[in-house]
């Protein structure tokens, strides 16, 4: 139980000896290199949370670069509906506006056509009438008939405008003028008179007459003297309604 | 017990197995820790390094536990408390080889150097003044009991750890004489737990001696000014 001084004051300086071999040789290199190793993990943890920070931008630019995107899309979308609604509007307005004149162009043929057609059926219509007409007056043709042609055709000779009648009688005084009278029934005695009387009192002149027959008159006379012809039977009054038919067209 | 012989003299000293042992704990540490310590990486620690940083940490954690400011400076001291009273201690189970612990010198030693370190740190932590005005309180009646407890803790301090230790090695000793071969080995096994828990003690009760003397900073400065006088 006794203490040697010797042993005491050699244990102290022994342990201080310790201390600065423990010092020096482990705690300083391990703590040093723990300390390195802290570093190095923390500048790994700094260096991987800038890149997270770095990665978190990106991510917030790239979302936020999707969002414009995405608004750009929904606003050439809309821009492309709205051209593509104006364009179709107009189409279709084109198209009807096409339409209607093909419509009105049709609708003119049409009429053209149906006037035609009209026209057509009138004229066919004209010619049957004329044909019925001159089949019945051919079969009502007589000499009592073409008696009453000559009284009406005397009686419109002498209301003859006068500019017409300054016309005939011009012709009648030529030298040499002939009166022909053609007609589809023999004339009678007294009605040659009266044709002859009838001229003469309008004219102021007595021109020569000749007598002819024309079966193709009908019925009626047909007074021709120089360039001018007057006509009062059946054929001409027919071929005159059919002339002023196809006029009338 | 007989005191520990002298192997030698040199001079006026006598070299004591004590001292011997002590010698060869510090080369056998110094070699392990250089070899240890040898190539140390931070990238790709081998075992050795491993098993280093192990201990270095173990023992910086359980300082900072009492002393989170204060690690740095003191763990040189504590730590090397620590390692030398284990590896002490184990010693004595190496046939032919002697615990420096068993005997009184060293421990007394051990303890004079915690007692000295006490009023460094303090010293060194808060000043002298500041540090010497903490015997005065709370009342400067009690300086005289707080001298004694300085006085009566140092010499538990060194008697605990010489007591446990020649008392196991004593204990060894005669089940080795009594029970023959096999009946020691439990008896030994207590001795590791019971060398690894005195060291464990030992330096854990210097760590609170010297965190008391360096929290007398924090008991001058909170104080009040009054009462400090």
């Amino acid at each position: 139980m006794a203490i040697d001084w010797t042993t005491f004051i050699l244990e102290v300086i022994n342990f201080l000896v310790l201390v600065w071999i423990l010092q020096n040789f482990l705690y300083r290199p391990v703590l040093e290199t723990l300390a390195r190793r802290r570093a190095g993990i923390e500048r790994t943890l700094a260096e991987a949370r800038e890149v997270e920070n770095r990665a978190g931008a990106l991510r917030t630019q790239f979302e936020n670069r999707l969002a414009d995107w995405e608004q750009e899309k929904a606003t050439r979308q809309a821009r492309f509906e709205q051209e593509l609604t104006a364009e179709r509007s107009r189409q279709m307005q084109a198209l009807a506006h096409a339409l209607a004149q093909e419509r009105e162009r049709s609708a003119a043929q049409d009429a053209h056509r149906q006037e035609a057609l009209r026209l057509d059926l009138e004229s066919q219509a004209l010619e049957q009438a004329r044909r019925f007409a001159t089949a019945l007056l051919a079969r009502l043709a007589s000499p009592e008939l073409e008696a009453r042609l000559v009284e009406a055709g005397l009686e419109d000779f002498a209301a003859l405008p006068a500019d017409l009648l300054n016309g005939i009688t011009t012709a009648a005084r030529m030298p040499g003028a002939r009166v022909l009278v053609a007609s589809a029934f023999p004339l009678t005695e007294e009605q040659r008179e009266r044709i002859g009387a009838t001229l003469a009192a309008r004219l102021g002149v007595s021109p020569d007459l000749d007598f002819r027959i024309d079966a193709q008159l009908g019925a009626g006379l047909r007074l021709a003297l120089g360039s001018w012809q007057l006509n009062f039977s059946l054929a001409d009054e027919l071929a005159q309604f059919a002339a002023a038919t196809h006029h009338a067209d | 017990m007989d005191t520990v012989p002298v192997l030698f003299q040199v001079g006026p000293f006598g070299i004591t197995a004590t001292v011997a042992t002590t010698w060869g704990i510090l080369l056998a540490l110094g070699l392990i820790c250089g070899l240890l310590t040898r190539h140390l990486s931070t990238e790709n620690p081998g075992f050795p390094q491993t098993l280093a940083e192990g201990v270095v940490q173990t023992i910086e954690a359980a300082i900072a536990a009492v002393l989170p400011e204060e690690t740095q400076r003191i763990l040189p001291f504590v730590g090397s408390l620590w390692l030398f009273v284990a590896t002490a201690n184990l010693t004595g189970l190496v046939p032919g080889l002697h615990s420096p612990t068993g005997d009184l010198s060293a421990t007394a030693a051990l303890a004079f150097l915690v007692f000295l370190s006490v009023h460094w740190f303090g010293i060194c932590s808060a000043g002298l003044k500041a540090y010497l005005r903490h015997y005065l309180a709370p009342n400067p009646v009690l300086l005289p009991f707080h001298l004694l407890g300085e006085l009566s803790r140092t010499l538990a301090l060194a008697i605990r750890l010489f007591g446990n230790i020649m008392s196991l090695e004593m204990a060894a000793l005669l089940v080795l004489l009594v029970a023959g071969l096999l009946a020691p080995v439990p008896v030994l096994m207590l001795h590791v737990i019971e060398a690894l828990v005195q060291a464990y003690i030992f330096g854990m009760l210097a760590l609170i001696y010297i965190a008391g003397g360096m929290q007398s900073r924090e008991e001058s400065n909170s104080r009040p000014k009054g009462k400090t006088r």
